[in-house]
């Protein structure tokens, strides 16, 4: 048993709900709603009125601070279309109608400043007949999306458009900005050992790898100053051969925790660091959970246009035999713990960092849903905050949750089925698995999950006129 | 420039060019799968006993000098005229009614193309008959019907003959039975007749040297001269190849019981004594090369021949004068040639390690003994076995075994050994043919292979050799000069100076074929005054008296 659930729920709670305080930045609890959105936006990257709702759905759920999903700094870096970018000046209207949708909850408003690399998965017709930017000229080896190693003046513009993001982000009034620099996306693709093979200064040993981020950490600062948050996210360790075996592993933790003091850059780097793992999107590790085979089936499809090996996966994915060995393949290589998952290297992470400076929080994401294992986390100083997607995704209002319970009802928690992120391929993003939903039959529980998954929407972005405007037109 | 406004993206270029990568393998791998199939690969009837692959087996002659099966067919009937009617018949050759080819022709499918030719047992299976008897075939013996020369000048001539065309070819598979597919038709008038027309004027070019030679007549070979030309280009014009080297014609030898005779001098003038070289030498003149050649095939007739018995003497003997002539022969003859094995011991002392004698080197001796073999040379029967012996062989060529022949050069030193041309002196047209150069050309053939030859040496003389089933192996000497045993013994002199080859019905009295003019079968006149044909030397035993002789005649029927 865990020793943690000797403590009170109260205490619990009380761990979870206390504020917490960055350099330049404070948050009323330590529940971060990770990085994660729908293709709720319009096609060329600005915001939409559904994306406002859906960030305001977490905020008004109580989650001390919420980081944007995704949020590419150029179209070449997008991942899936429909997501709110932040490429050009003319995105910061949306971006501060968003932060002041989510400071209306006395909720904080993080963007998370990204660029897919080679992990585009649905690219759009914008990169239609583009090679993606990477580290690399060799092709993502799950999806086989092909790609092309950037050139040193396209380095530099890339650092300089994250610089640009950040730049928007503090003018559009949100609180700070993270760069996505775990689970396989660019910012990985150059940190990774198992991925980033170039022979200049931005290849070979773990410091020059850094060298990308580094100087787009600096650019940012440049940019922004010192005073605005700026915060990482970063592998633990990468797992880069989780799916063959003669792909090199990646990077170590201990390369890890040197690149982090690295991008502290003498008290001028890092306001904190979020920990993840797992070099690819998705990866065992992340979100850690099951694979749900017949989604796949019904939603990969649309990538299989995308990546040269997508066609071979979703023959894999058809195949009743094949795809039940690639699930407990997933389930194995993943291991026995979900919530949690990256505790242990959020530990390292946060021991390393502290040792330099205390005053840099670290972050951990993975599966969090019950408030023992938060409180415990943090009590242990495996970390001073989690970060919290798919369970927020089941109960927006979770944090309200942890606040009287260990957790959501045991029927209501989030099984970690992992169909949320199967459907966000071609279905507004949401809880989709029936089984948690109240009903007597498939069909009344199947409507009532849809009538969750649609309430992204409400209220439309035109609503209906009120009942009594309504009848004054009527004669 | 011709503008592309639907260009494949990366992706689908990448996936396209995968896919034909693939493609390109997958036909790469079948092209591959097909060029080993029909071109690499051979193709050739495997045969259940020992005896059908001696008579039916290919040896690999067929891949490089081999005739597409519907040519060898189709000859016949293009030269009806020329061959009367007999097809090849005509060349002494044997067909069995259940055969679709000759005896001593096999076939081989070589880069698609079926295809016949030689193998061992065109020039080692005899026949005879007694009188007023059927044929019967002894396989491994020599073949007394064959008209070899015949065979290559009629090749030679076809090859040389302007009416020998694509079309008269399709005519003759045509009339012959070929109903062949468009595919074949095109492959045989555009592909093989041009490559069969230019082979046989090869042949007819090399092997001119035949019209200056004596006539073979049936049953005799110039094994060297042939030789000398296709495998090592040796000049054959008069300026090279004198008459005195010309006509080096002798008798077929038979190839039974090699296991005593590895060791003796072998080939009439015992240039060899390695019964494996000799027979890979052997092969090379029924037309396979040393890069052809199909070496298990001949191993398996090895195994075969190796204890292969001889034939017992079919008519009847007068014991009692074969008993006073086994006095005048073991005097006479047997240091020279062995004899009987006599009773006590006839036979060495059996034991399991080895019951039938010493085994040869490089054998494999866990290899089984031909089960008819082992069943007619069991100890415990072979006592009888002298008397009521078992069958060997199958069919036609199906015969009673020998009696147990003493090959012990310990007992008879001179057996096996080259006795000097000048003490001998028989013929020395064969002894002549073989030469120095040749001997030295043959210790070069299989040059970089473990098998190379090394034991071909010029020997000053002829070579003596076992008389086991020496009834079978008429005319005697090795030019076949002197038609019958009785005839041996005679002073030179009194030898028949002309007389006949080509009957293979038996003269009991004297042993050996009939010569006389009345002798049934295709008869070929043999003047022994021709260059080569001498039938002078091998005195021994010719001053014995009449009686005497008739006696040592009639003990060697029993050999």
């Amino acid at each position: 048993m865990n020793p943690d659930k000797a403590f009170p729920h109260e205490e619990n709670a009380r761990v979870i709900f206390k504020t917490l305080k960055f350099r330049s930045l404070e948050i009323k609890n330590r529940i971060f709603r990770s990085n994660i959105s729908g293709t709720f936006d319009d096609y060329n990257g600005h915001g939409s009125h559904t994306r406002l709702n859906w960030e305001e759905k977490f905020a008004r759920g109580g989650v001390g601070a919420i980081l944007t999903s995704f949020t590419p700094v150029s179209v070449r870096g997008r991942i899936l279309t429909r997501y709110a970018m932040i490429d050009s000046d003319d995105k910061i209207p949306f971006w501060r109608a968003a932060a002041d949708r989510v400071h209306g909850h006395d909720c904080k408003l993080i963007m998370q400043l990204s660029h897919s690399g080679r992990q585009q998965d649905l690219g759009g017709v914008e990169n239609l007949h583009l090679r993606a930017q990477s580290s690399t000229s060799k092709r993502d080896y799950f999806h086989g999306i092909l790609c092309e190693a950037m050139t040193k003046p396209q380095i530099a513009n890339v650092v300089n458009l994250f610089a640009q993001g950040a730049r928007r982000a503090r003018q559009a009034g949100l609180d700070g900005v993270e760069l996505h620099g775990a689970n396989g996306y660019l910012i990985t693709q150059f940190l990774s050992s198992g991925i980033n093979d170039r022979k200049d200064e931005y290849g070979g040993n773990w410091e020059a790898r850094a060298r990308f981020v580094l100087e787009i950490v600096r650019a940012i600062r440049a940019e922004v100053g010192p005073d605005f948050h700026l915060q990482m996210k970063i592998n633990g360790e990468d797992h880069n051969s989780w799916l063959y075996p003669w792909q090199k592993p990646g990077n170590t933790l201990d390369e890890t925790l040197r690149i982090c003091r690295l991008l502290m850059d003498d008290g001028k780097g890092v306001d904190a660091f979020h920990v993840s793992s797992g070099s690819t999107f998705p990866h065992p590790r992340n979100p850690p959970g099951d694979l749900p085979m017949r989604d796949l089936v019904r939603w990969y499809d649309g990538m299989i246009s995308q990546g040269t090996r997508a066609g071979f996966n979703h023959a894999i994915f058809s195949n009743r035999l094949t795809a039940q060995v690639f699930r407990a393949y997933w389930r194995w290589r993943r291991g026995k713990v979900i919530e949690g998952i990256n505790l242990p290297y959020a530990r390292a992470v946060r021991e390393a960092v502290h040792a330099v400076d205390p005053a840099i929080p670290v972050i951990c994401t993975g599966g969090f849903q019950h408030a023992d294992a938060i409180a415990g986390a943090i009590r242990d100083g495996d970390c001073d905050a989690v970060s919290i997607a798919r369970p927020l995704i089941a109960n927006n209002d979770l944090p309200q949750i942890l606040q009287r319970a260990n957790g959501p009802e045991q029927r209501r928690e989030c099984t970690y089925c992992n169909k949320c992120l199967i459907n966000d391929l071609e279905n507004p993003l949401g809880c989709y698995e029936v089984s948690r939903f109240p009903g007597n039959s498939f069909e009344e529980r199947y409507e009532a999950m849809i009538a969750d998954v649609m309430s992204v929407f409400e209220p439309p972005t035109y609503p209906p006129p009120t009942t009594a405007a309504h009848q004054r037109v009527q004669p | 420039m011709k503008r592309d406004d639907e260009p494949l993206t990366p992706v689908e270029r990448s996936v396209r060019n995968r896919k034909r990568l693939v493609w390109l393998i997958i036909l790469a791998l079948l092209a591959g799968l097909f060029y080993w199939l029909v071109v690499v690969n051979q193709y050739v009837v495997a045969q259940k006993s020992e005896q059908d692959h001696f008579l039916h087996g290919s040896i690999g002659a067929e891949t490089a000098n081999g005739l597409p099966y519907w040519v060898f067919k189709a000859l016949p009937e293009i030269y009806d005229d020329k061959l009367g009617g007999e097809g090849w018949g005509k060349f002494g050759l044997i067909t069995l009614p259940e055969d679709d080819l000759p005896l001593g022709f096999s076939r081989r499918v070589v880069t698609g193309v079926e295809r016949v030719w030689f193998n061992c047992s065109l020039c080692h299976i005899g026949s005879y008959r007694m009188s007023g008897g059927e044929q019967r075939l002894i396989a491994g013996a020599p073949s007394n019907n064959l008209r070899l020369q015949e065979l290559i000048v009629f090749l030679a001539e076809a090859g040389r003959d302007p009416g020998f065309t694509a079309d008269s070819l399709m005519d003759g598979i045509e009339t012959a039975g070929g109903d062949l597919p468009w595919y074949q038709r095109l492959i045989y008038r555009h592909l093989v007749f041009p490559a069969v027309k230019t082979r046989l004027q090869w042949v007819s070019e090399r092997l001119a040297f035949i019209d200056r030679q004596q006539e073979w007549g049936p049953g005799r070979v110039d094994t060297f001269n042939p030789y000398k030309a296709i495998q090592f280009n040796f000049r054959m014009d008069q300026a090279h190849v004198g008459d005195d080297v010309l006509n080096g014609s002798s008798d077929y030898p038979a190839i039974w019981q090699q296991s005593p005779r590895e060791g003796m001098n072998l080939h009439w003038d015992g240039n060899n004594d390695s019964v494996a070289e000799r027979n890979l030498s052997a092969a090379l003149g029924a037309g396979v090369t040393p890069v052809t050649v199909d070496r298990a095939a001949i191993a398996r007739i090895e195994e075969w021949m190796w204890q292969l018995p001889a034939p017992r003497y079919p008519g009847p003997i007068d014991d009692e004068a074969a008993n006073r002539g086994e006095t005048l022969y073991t005097r006479y003859c047997a240091a020279c040639h062995g004899r009987l094995a006599v009773s006590p011991p006839p036979y060495p002392a059996l034991d399991a390690a080895a019951p039938y004698g010493p085994t040869p080197p490089l054998r494999d001796c866990a290899a089984p003994r031909p089960a008819t073999y082992a069943a007619v040379w069991n100890p415990q029967t072979r006592g009888e076995a002298d008397d009521q012996p078992d069958t060997y062989g199958e069919g036609i060529s199906a015969y009673a075994p020998a009696r147990r022949y003493d090959y012990d050069r310990g007992r008879y030193p001179c057996l096996g050994q080259v006795v000097p041309l000048d003490r001998i002196g028989t013929d020395p047209g064969r002894w002549r043919s073989y030469t120095r150069e040749f001997s030295a050309a043959q210790n070069l053939l299989y040059a970089g292979y473990p098998w190379r030859f090394e034991r071909f040496r010029k020997t000053d003389g002829y070579a003596s050799h076992p008389l086991d089933g020496i009834w079978a192996r008429s005319p005697y000497l090795h030019n076949g000069s002197v038609p019958t045993l009785r005839d041996l013994l005679e002073p030179p002199e009194a030898r028949p100076v002309e007389w006949y080859r080509g009957s293979d019905e038996i003269d009991p009295v004297r042993v050996g074929y009939r010569s006389d003019a009345a002798a049934p079968g295709r008869l070929f006149l043999f003047d022994t005054s021709l260059p080569g044909n001498g039938n002078g030397g091998h005195d021994y035993g010719t001053g014995l008296s009449a009686r005497q002789k008739d006696d040592i005649v009639e003990y060697m029927k029993k050999l």
